[in-house]
């Protein structure tokens, strides 16, 4: 019976042909990419890449010098100085264009604003939009409880959800492999440095495989976006027309992440759930906009908005009077 | 009370506003029954109480011997419906969208292929609903509302933008299905001549409350009377008072309300009596003119 539900779900998302949309999208996105990434490597064919990455260093030491930047820019850049500075005393190229690499950049790159939007985009259909129909009537009058039809619409975005981020990956491999080495899945990889306050530790720092490291990316990834599902579910239920939920989510995402960037005095700004939403970006080594944001800070919050959002959205669901 | 769709006490507050108020009806098996009322007097909000779209706030709502909120899945499992206009999913074909509702009910395809047969709709079956004209999108919606045999059906309007030969198409269906498959059929509309052909009773609603129920005959008998045209009314209505008949008189008519077997003695006693009568036939009061009677004729926005 559940099944049936979620089958009814899937064929609707489906027929509406938003996901075709979204693949494509992510598609023309993703093609740009691998044709930039390609020009880079040309260029970089004859270039040493130690001096560049130097040459960037001393950059970013020297806006930092002369100050005049907000401390939240002041800090991820220092952050990023120190990681770079990590690969280059073992020797190691942290941006070596391949394939691979481009599959792994893809998490933290379309993690943080697109994917979140393409899934408000799935999101805001599949409730919204049966209230602009009309069609809630008659899916409301069947018998079947509206707690489970709330379900199967939470079941089958989560799918779409994870469809979406898989898709993404193996799109920007299929993509780009043919220009760029397509190997390179072994290239070693360093994560885990920690930042608190003024101190960057790399007490804690792991060297991985690349492979290795894009599955936790993907993972982390991956339940960013359940999170945002969850929320964008909510905004679909309290929103009549398609377009306010997809311009809500569009908002909060923009919004939040200007407001936790120009003010960073502003310290309830960390509890927002755009602050903890590019989780794969903390996992590589970026400084969070705010002090104490830990990894396991961001995922609880994320966790803790997405339950939030989902008994808002059931509350409503299924206890509001239904009018035309 | 029993029947296959028993209402109790409706009542729907908004804020202030009394939508609907106190309102009670039995839908029996086997007849269509007539909700009438100008748009605005609560029909639609009764009718979404009745399907379990609106939460009552006073009253309840049995069907087929289950209360809607208690016994939800089970309640719905009996009754079909289409609430205001017929929308369905216009992106999918008209199968594509029984199947989806088939789906939710666990019943098979050859319960697609008897409703879509039911609405003569099996030939235009593969298509987009999108392409669909009005009357074909209330075919389907009724071919929806059928899926798995409900005792009740409840449809909005049915009538509504539909051209006279569509009007009756879906009229003959309504009375075939409650006079051969047994349903309680439930109407609403705000056509009075609609109403009147297709009811067997009608229960009429303004500003929210039930002004006046019954059958349609009931309702149109007992508004008759006979009109009848005569040289001289004022002695006309003298002999007629004379044999204790209340009249009331226009310019050269009275109107005694009396039955069509009781008039020919007193016309034989005008014609004695000198009287010219040039015309006599019995006066039917309309629902129309009974409806603008009982409401005043007033309309709500």
């Amino acid at each position: 019976m559940f099944l049936a539900l979620i089958r009814n779900e899937i064929l609707k998302l489906l027929r509406r042909k938003r996901f075709a949309i979204v693949v494509g999208i992510m598609l023309v996105i993703l093609t740009l990419v691998s044709y930039s990434q390609y020009r880079q490597l040309r260029e970089m064919k004859n270039a040493n890449w130690r001096a560049e990455l130097q040459e960037r260093i001393a950059r970013y030491e020297n806006r930092l010098r002369r100050g005049r930047i907000n401390e939240s820019w002041a800090r991820s850049m220092r952050a990023e100085v120190r990681r770079l500075q990590f690969y280059l005393d073992r020797g190691i190229n942290p941006e070596q264009p391949t394939a691979p690499l481009v599959v792994r950049t893809f998490a933290n790159a379309a993690g943080f604003l697109l994917l979140p939007l393409l899934i408000a985009v799935l999101g805001s259909d599949i409730v919204s939009a049966e209230n602009a129909e009309g069609t809630d009537k008659l899916l409301l009058t069947r018998p079947v409880r509206r707690w489970k039809i709330l379900s199967a619409k939470l079941v089958t975005l989560w799918l779409f959800a994870s469809l979406t981020l898989f898709v993404g990956g193996a799109l920007s491999y299929l993509v780009t492999a043919p220009v760029l080495p397509a190997g390179g899945w072994d290239a070693p990889t360093f994560n885990g440095f920690q930042l608190s306050g003024e101190t960057f530790s790399v007490d804690h720092v792991r060297q991985l495989p690349l492979w290795q490291d894009a599955l936790i990316a993907y993972g982390l990834e991956w339940y960013a976006l359940l999170a945002v599902a969850s929320i964008s579910l909510m905004l679909s239920v309290m929103f009549k027309s398609s377009a306010a939920s997809i311009g809500t989510m569009l908002a909060s995402l923009i919004g939040g992440t200007i407001l936790t960037r120009i003010s960073p005095d502003w310290t309830a700004g960390k509890y927002l759930f755009v602050s903890a939403l590019p989780l794969a970006d903390y996992y590589t080594g970026q400084a969070p906009p705010y002090d104490g944001m830990s990894m396991t800070f961001c995922i609880t919050l994320l966790g803790a908005w997405a339950v939030a959002a989902l008994i808002a959205a059931y509350l409503l669901f299924t206890k509001r009077d239904v009018f035309g | 009370m029993t029947g296959a769709l028993v209402a109790e006490h409706l009542t729907k507050i908004i804020g202030k506003r009394t939508i609907v108020d106190d309102v009670s009806f039995d839908l029996r098996p086997g007849e269509v029954f007539g909700f009438l009322g100008p748009n605005g007097a609560g029909k639609t909000t009764t009718i979404r109480m009745l399907v379990g779209l609106i939460r009552p706030t006073r009253g309840a709502i049995t069907v087929c011997g289950y209360d809607i909120r208690r016994h939800f899945e089970k309640a719905m499992r009996c009754i079909g419906c289409i609430v205001e206009n017929p929308d369905l999913y216009r992106f999918m074909t008209g199968r594509e969208n029984l199947e989806h509702f088939a789906r939710m009910l666990g019943v098979g395809q050859s319960e697609i292929e008897r409703v879509a047969s039911l609405v003569n709709l099996a030939h235009r079956l593969d298509q987009r609903v999108g392409t669909y004209s009005l009357g074909m999108r209330q075919r389907l919606g009724i071919a929806q509302a059928m899926l798995g045999s409900p005792r009740v059906l409840i449809l909005d309007e049915p009538a509504n933008g539909l051209d006279p030969a569509g009007i009756r198409e879906i009229r003959e269906l309504l009375r075939n299905l409650a006079a051969e498959q047994g349903l309680a059929v439930f109407v609403s509309s705000h056509l009075l001549a609609e109403i009147e052909l297709t009811a067997d009773r009608v229960a009429i609603i303004h500003k929210g409350k039930i002004l006046r129920s019954g059958t349609v005959r009931e309702l149109i008998s007992s508004q008759r009377a006979m009109e009848i045209r005569v040289g001289d009314v004022h002695r006309a209505a003298e002999v007629l008072r004379a044999k204790g008949i209340e009249v009331t008189l226009t310019d050269d008519t009275v109107l005694a309300p009396i039955e069509e077997t009781q008039a020919p003695p007193l016309i034989a006693a005008l014609t004695e009596n000198g009287i010219d009568v040039y015309h006599a036939r019995q006066r039917v009061q309309s629902l129309e003119e009974m409806f603008l009677d009982v409401t005043g004729g007033e309309t709500v926005d």
